[in-house]
């Protein structure tokens, strides 16, 4: 289903971002183009089977967010290859799609649309969308009008709408007041346990005993370890 | 199964819809496929010959430029008064050996011929295979007499811009025999087969079997399973043509959203810019050129249409960060969205144009059905210029800034609001490689002189508009995977 091979990933820091043609043209007279190299992933690999649920851990800066960016087709990695079978909903941030000239209506097709689904199946689903952000009337407001907690909920309920073939969660995602949250938790369990293929990134070690098949530990960019849940759990508490 | 059959459904409408057009095309074409009418320019009249007498005879020798002479006209004057007797022209093919044959005899009446006018001689049968031969025009009256005749002008040079340029390659008028400084004021005019229509219906077979062998090709490999580049980008559009709907919808209801007249600026923005440009420009500055209104709206839509799409084109990509850093989806859907949404508001601002035409009864023939063919090259000329313009401001910040400049001078090089006679000849080539120059041209011809224009002007818009996308296309897909680390 996604197989990883000898993925790298390298960034150029330079010391002050060069942002203008004059800077870019100054620095290259004075020879001083120099970049830092920073390798976020160091030859990584690791195939994920269908239907798994893979945890990845590891330290903040470990590399789990440039992994999952890699694989979602965001970042091309600078070495080795990814090759992935099915379609991804990448839940990394929500709302990002968000017009917020538009009313909450036009924001579900528009958010949709970016996430990949057809128009058949925003059709279909929208009443369920709508009933799940709990939104009522206001769907047909503008959404700039909306408080902070109604876009969530909204965005939420696009995003979690679809059964995608692969699924990749950033953190557990639970927004709005208690019972949202708890609602909102339940729906993610369910999308993680109903069959499909998940990666799931969390500092929540309870969480990935629970869900996870295997699990993946990053350290500085390098695969430190890769197995079974409770093996790699036990040796990353340590 | 289905997209099987949706494929060869597709093909099939394709090759349907090529043969539909092709003969429409050949009659909208029409004569202007065939052949190409030629002017000779004159040369500026500035001196005249003086009264043309009983006892004086005009020689000027002349070479055609065209495969049929049709007809041709000389500069007279009157004097300011009304002259008697009749001019004799007498046009002669002339042989290399000196030998000279009469091919059309002229007679007119002086009291005809309008002072300071052209004289507009038309051959009763167009000369065949003129083209390279030298002709003489023999200019005689019999029965004129001094202060009761006309007189023709002649000149050394021609008018290029504001200058007058000496004409280089001229031969002498004679008169009595004696060589003057200068050639008489001849306007030759001639009309010259073109190829392309005279091997049109094979050129339309040629292509037809080439499309059909496509065809057939995409066919047969998705049967087998495998892409090729032609399946890939119908795959892509099948698969993002939702996205890039709600893309365009998003970008059009949000433009004018909390404005009163909404939708109606698309209208009225190119009316009111015309407007004032037309205030300008014909009290102001005098401008001769003919129905100037629908002259200075088709450029001023086409150009609006272009700098908008560019102007917003730029920061399609870095307006777009937020998303292009969180979900995939293939960086060329923001350019050319964007590119599409102008494309919409050009289509409502041809409304106007429209509207201008009825009013200054233009007459509306169908050669304004080849309109289409200008507005998609100049598409997909904007969407090449935007996916480098877009790609360059996500490195460089400053291209916006030098974009704006850029933009103004473009539109000073473009003939919008002025004649493009007035750009000196010698800098014509340099002018004649604007892309934006060569399709208001195309617009231009299809609308206010109602023909097709040459099928020189096809390939050339053809070229522009192919050039820039595979060129922008190329440029965008060297750079997109690094777009993710600067914006």
């Amino acid at each position: 289903m996604i197989e990883v091979k000898n993925v790298s990933m390298c960034f150029h820091m330079s010391p002050d971002r060069i942002q203008s043609l004059k800077e870019y043209l100054v620095t290259l007279a004075k020879r001083k183009l120099k970049y830092k190299e920073f390798w976020a992933l160091e030859n990584v690999s690791f195939s994920v089977r269908p239907g798994e649920v893979l945890g990845i851990i590891g330290r903040n800066g470990a590399g789990k967010s440039t992994v999952l960016k890699v694989i979602s087709g965001i970042l091309k990695p600078t070495e080795g290859s990814v090759s992935v079978r099915g379609n991804i909903v990448p839940m990394l941030e929500l709302g990002s799609g968000f017009d917020f000239d538009l009313t909450g209506r036009e924001n579900v097709y528009l958010n949709g649309a970016i996430l990949g689904y057809s128009q058949r199946f925003l059709d279909e689903k929208y009443d369920e969308i709508v009933d799940f952000s709990e939104l009522g009337e206001f769907i047909g407001m503008p959404i700039r009008n909306y408080s902070s907690g109604m876009m969530m909920r909204l965005a939420f309920s696009i995003a979690t709408v679809v059964n995608p073939e692969i699924l990749i969660v950033d953190e557990i995602l639970a927004v709005g007041d208690e019972a949202f949250q708890r609602k909102s938790r339940k729906r993610m369990l369910e999308l993680m346990s109903g069959g499909t293929t998940v990666l799931f990134v969390s500092h929540d070690l309870e969480q990935i005993r629970q869900m996870c098949d295997r699990v993946l530990w990053l350290d500085h960019g390098q695969v430190k370890m890769i197995g079974e849940t409770k093996e790699v759990c036990d040796a990353y508490q340590i | 199964m289905k997209i099987k059959w949706n494929l060869q459904k597709g093909c099939l409408a394709t090759l349907a819809a090529y043969i539909v057009l092709a003969a429409f095309f050949y009659w909208i074409g029409g004569e202007q496929l065939r052949t190409r009418v030629d002017i000779d320019e004159s040369i500026s009249p500035s001196a005249s010959v003086g009264e043309i007498l009983s006892d004086t005879v005009l020689e000027q020798p002349f070479y055609a430029h065209c495969d049929r002479l049709t007809d041709f006209s000389v500069f007279a004057g009157t004097f300011g008064r009304s002259n008697g007797g009749i001019l004799s022209v007498d046009l002669y093919v002339q042989d290399p050996q000196g030998g000279k044959e009469l091919a059309e005899h002229f007679s007119v009446d002086m009291a005809q011929i309008q002072d300071s006018d052209w004289l507009n001689l038309r051959l009763t049968q167009p000369l065949e295979n003129a083209i390279g031969r030298s002709f003489l025009l023999e200019i005689s009256s019999k029965d004129s007499s001094l202060g009761n005749a006309v007189t023709l002008y002649y000149g050394s040079s021609i008018a290029a811009g504001r200058v007058e340029v000496k004409s280089a390659d001229w031969i002498p008028l004679r008169i009595n025999g004696q060589p003057l400084e200068g050639t008489l004021c001849l306007e030759v005019t001639g009309v010259t087969d073109l190829w392309f229509g005279h091997y049109y219906w094979y050129i339309f077979t040629g292509l037809g079997v080439l499309l059909a062998l496509y065809c057939w090709r995409l066919c047969l490999l998705q049967k087998k399973g495998k892409v090729c580049l032609g399946l890939k980008l119908l795959a892509a559009f099948s698969r993002y043509r939702f996205l890039i709907h709600q893309l365009v919808s998003r970008d059009f209801k949000t433009k004018y959203k909390r404005s009163v007249l909404g939708v109606l600026w698309s209208f009225l923005n190119p009316l009111l810019t015309m407007l004032v440009q037309y205030v300008v420009f014909s009290t102001i500055f005098k401008s001769d050129i003919p129905n100037f209104p629908v002259y200075l709206l088709t450029g001023i839509v086409l150009f609006n249409f272009f700098s908008e799409a560019c102007g917003m084109g730029i920061t399609s990509i870095l307006g777009n960060a937020s998303l292009i850093t969180k979900v995939y989806v293939p960086k060329y859907i923001y350019p050319v969205t964007r590119v599409i949404s102008s494309g919409i508001n050009l289509l409502l601002s041809l409304l106007p144009l429209l509207l201008v035409i009825l009013f200054t009864h233009t007459p509306v023939r169908p050669a304004i059905l080849l309109l289409p063919f200008s507005l998609a090259c100049l598409l997909c000329f904007c969407i090449g210029m935007v996916l480098i313009l877009s790609s360059l401001m996500v490195f460089f910040r400053d291209t916006q800034f030098l974009w704006n400049v850029l933009s103004m001078i473009w539109l000073y090089v473009t003939p919008i609001f002025y004649p493009e006679i007035i750009i000196p000849a010698q800098f014509m080539t340099i002018y004649k490689m604007n892309p934006m120059y060569h399709f208001i041209r195309f617009a231009r011809t299809v609308v206010i002189d109602g023909i097709s224009p040459e099928p020189k002007a096809y390939l050339i818009c053809l070229i522009f508009a192919v050039g820039g996308l595979v060129i922008g296309g190329l440029v965008f897909r060297k750079v997109q995977d690094k777009f993710v680390l600067f914006i």
